[in-house]
């Protein structure tokens, strides 16, 4: 999986692409660790399949910037990742959006 | 890519009259942490591809919760084997081949180690589309232009070893006969798996063998494959087993098990 990162003040951004699974998720985990963010947004859209501990990450993630007052924004899912999500319901969970600048 | 397609594949039963084109049989052994996004990913790509499908998930006595998990999913094509208790993958693999509709036939593992959309150069062998036409095709990470990720050391030796003793004593010109995932005609799939006597991790390739023995041509096909974490495939205890099976596999063609 390729991860490209950007980071503001405000935001870490991380664009993820190609097979999200447990072999990449320390990878995402150690970039949270490392910047901590309040706010942070992951670009789903080049990533072809991710797998529970993929969705295990996603969540601590999302969990660690509200503990910070802050949110994990999801954007741009492709149709297998968005199927995915609802299967697990965790659609329900997260600010999900289309448009990769979302704040 | 049509999500409608995926809606109303979920929501809208086939016909129970006339046989879908593929059914996806998916066998599972305490699978409840890694089957549902394999769920997911498959019903997203196999809707795409616009024909009616099937979806089994041949259960193996599952201990956790892959059971309740599938069942809660909602999906009216997608249907549970129970098994009250474990008998094998290759018990489970036989089960959903011989309760399955479809036309085609195809057995993917639960962790999506082979991407599902390579189905669609599997196919492509069987479904008159190409010609020779085949009986069966299994996806191979042996052939040419096969792509492995995450593949440890000792699994490529386990593999290596193998691949030579089923060439040199079973006489099987397949390089890769474990790959969890094979499709087959509904023909194909049905004689084979009658015949099948091997439940454990080495009914592929008395399958195999059986193809071989009764005349069925089958294509190997390069695949993707990804070495996905938490495999129950212990090396060193199934190369013995193995071994042990590939002589059960000739003992039995020799006292007649096979007969066509």
């Amino acid at each position: 999986m390729q991860i490209i990162e950007e980071i503001t003040p405000e935001k870490l951004t991380l664009r993820l692409s190609g097979r999200f699974d447990a072999h990449e998720t320390p990878q995402v985990r150690q970039k949270f660790t490392e910047h901590a963010p309040k706010n942070a947004l992951i670009d789903l859209s080049g990533v072809t399949f991710l797998d529970s501990a993929a969705l295990s990450t996603l969540v601590q993630a999302m969990k660690n910037c509200r503990e910070r007052g802050g949110e994990l924004t999801l954007a741009n899912m492709p149709q297998p990742v968005r199927i995915i999500f609802e299967l697990t319901r965790l659609d329900k969970a997260f600010n999900i959006v289309n448009a990769p600048d979302a704040p | 890519m049509a999500y409608s397609n995926y809606q109303r594949w979920k929501t809208t039963p086939i016909s129970d009259t006339a046989a879908p084109y593929l059914s996806v049989i998916i066998p599972a052994y305490n699978e409840a942490e890694r089957i549902v996004p394999s769920i997911g990913a498959i019903a997203s790509h196999i809707c795409d591809l616009g024909f009616d499908w099937e979806l089994i998930i041949a259960d193996d006595g599952s201990k956790d919760e892959t059971v309740a998990l599938v069942e809660g999913l909602g999906l009216v094509n997608a249907r549970v084997l129970k098994a009250p208790k474990n008998g094998g993958k290759g018990s489970a693999v036989k089960r959903g081949m011989l309760a399955a509709r479809g036309k085609y036939r195809l057995f993917a593992d639960a962790d999506n180690s082979t991407p599902i959309e390579e189905v669609t150069r599997l196919l492509a062998k069987i479904d008159g589309s190409q010609t020779p036409r085949y009986d069966i095709a299994i996806g191979s990470r042996a052939a040419e232009g096969a792509q492995e990720s995450n593949k440890s050391l000792l699994r490529r030796i386990f593999s290596g070893g193998l691949r030579m003793m089923v060439k040199y004593v079973l006489g099987i010109n397949v390089r890769d006969t474990q790959c969890g995932f094979k499709l087959y005609t509904a023909e194909a799939a049905e004689r084979l798996h009658k015949a099948q006597t091997m439940m454990g991790f080495s009914f592929d390739l008395e399958v195999l063998y059986l193809a071989a023995k009764y005349g069925y041509k089958v294509a190997e096909v390069a695949v993707a494959w990804v070495d996905a974490p938490g495999s129950k495939v212990n090396p060193t205890k199934e190369a013995k087993r193995f071994i042990k099976d590939m002589a059960a596999i000739k003992r039995n063609d020799w006292r007649g098990a096979y007969a066509a």
